[in-house]
């Protein structure tokens, strides 16, 4: 037996071993790094059932979102302990298309941009007051997303201007 | 602009309390897009074209100073970014290979926290609950948009609000 028929066994050994370690420590390296995401599955069925549903807000135990079918959109606050939408009266109206939605972790207030009348529009709903206000931008601008903070202080809006994406901040008293 | 402040406050009351977000430091005229707060306010997160790249910036919102993100800096471009109540998470999209992908890095342990979408679908918009228990994704399915939830308790460590500790939470008994 030369010594060129005796290496590919040691090495074949070898390489198998060395496959084995890498995969193992492939394995535990992904399983590391990456966290696969679980799904809460009665929130997700009851949103499935909406038909489309976009701009998602999470806060508190509260999820803000726009859904709807067949283009008729409707901004829509879910109780998410209680898997059930709560009602928003005064703050959907078919002439009004909702661009986005956030919601503080009270769900007490509700900020959204809307288009009506060809015109864009910034304003801050209270659901304890039932009551839609509008939020003047100063200078004047096209608001195109924001955000409200968690604690409803404060209130975060991009806007266009000259051809620029700004961000405004809004204190909300 | 003291003009403009003095006007605003004579007929407008909530623009009073506008004002422009803290400048970055480095650049005057720049483009910021997908404003995010802290759940407290106190931190503000957006994204900047940096080097021609989309690029998450996390700043204090009083002094505009600009806080490190040890993981942010590549995978860009970056959008859709959302912080947790004291912004120890950052919650955003990026661009990891070919696919689009939420990461979460927290801000505490310096960690980062990839989140893979079952099935190898990519979102396109996320959210971030305060307390750092729950995500929700927004995601193209079938050709129309599709808002899902996720579950992160476990994963994450709650980021209470300021304060919290010393009251009773909501849902306790006695």
């Amino acid at each position: 037996m030369t010594a060129s028929e005796r290496i590919p066994l040691p090495l074949g050994a070898l390489g198998a071993l060395g496959a084995t370690l890498l995969l193992l420590a492939t394995g535990l390296l992904t399983a590391c790094a990456a966290t696969p995401l679980r799904p809460l599955p009665a929130i997700n069925q009851r949103l499935e059932q909406n038909g489309s549903s976009r701009d998602p807000s999470l806060s508190g135990r509260w999820l803000a979102l726009v859904s709807g079918r067949d283009g008729r959109e409707r901004v829509e606050l879910i109780d998410l302990e209680l898997n059930r939408p709560v009602p928003l009266p005064g703050l959907n109206r078919p002439d009004a298309q909702t661009l986005n939605v956030s919601v503080d972790a009270s769900g007490e207030r509700i900020a959204l941009i809307r288009q009506r009348d060809g015109r864009t529009e910034l304003a801050l709903y209270s659901r304890s007051r039932q009551s839609l206000q509008p939020l003047p931008l100063d200078p004047p601008g096209v608001p195109r997303q924001l955000q409200l903070a968690a604690d409803g202080r404060v209130l975060a809006v991009q806007v266009s201007r000259g051809g620029l994406w700004q961000v405004d901040l809004i204190e909300l008293p | 602009m003291a003009l403009a402040m003095a006007l605003g406050g004579c007929s407008l009351p909530w623009a009073r309390r506008s004002r422009p977000a803290p400048a970055a430091g480095w650049a005057a005229n720049l483009s910021r897009q997908d404003p995010a707060l802290s759940g407290d306010g106190r931190l503000l997160a957006s994204v900047i074209e940096r080097q021609g790249r989309a690029t998450v910036l996390l700043q204090e919102r009083s002094t505009g100073r600009v806080l490190p993100l040890r993981h942010l800096s590549r995978w860009q471009p970056h959008s859709s970014p959302s912080l947790s109540w004291r912004g120890r998470y950052l919650a955003v999209i990026v661009q990891r290979g070919a696919r689009r992908q939420a990461v979460i890095e927290d801000r505490l342990t310096n960690r980062l926290l990839p989140l893979p979408l079952p099935g190898g679908r990519e979102p396109v918009r996320l959210t971030l609950a305060p307390d750092g228990q729950r995500l929700a994704l927004e995601l193209v399915a079938a050709g129309r948009w599709r808002v899902e939830v996720f579950e992160l308790g476990g994963v994450l460590e709650v980021d209470p609000p300021a304060g919290a500790l010393l009251r009773t939470p909501a849902g306790a008994r006695p």
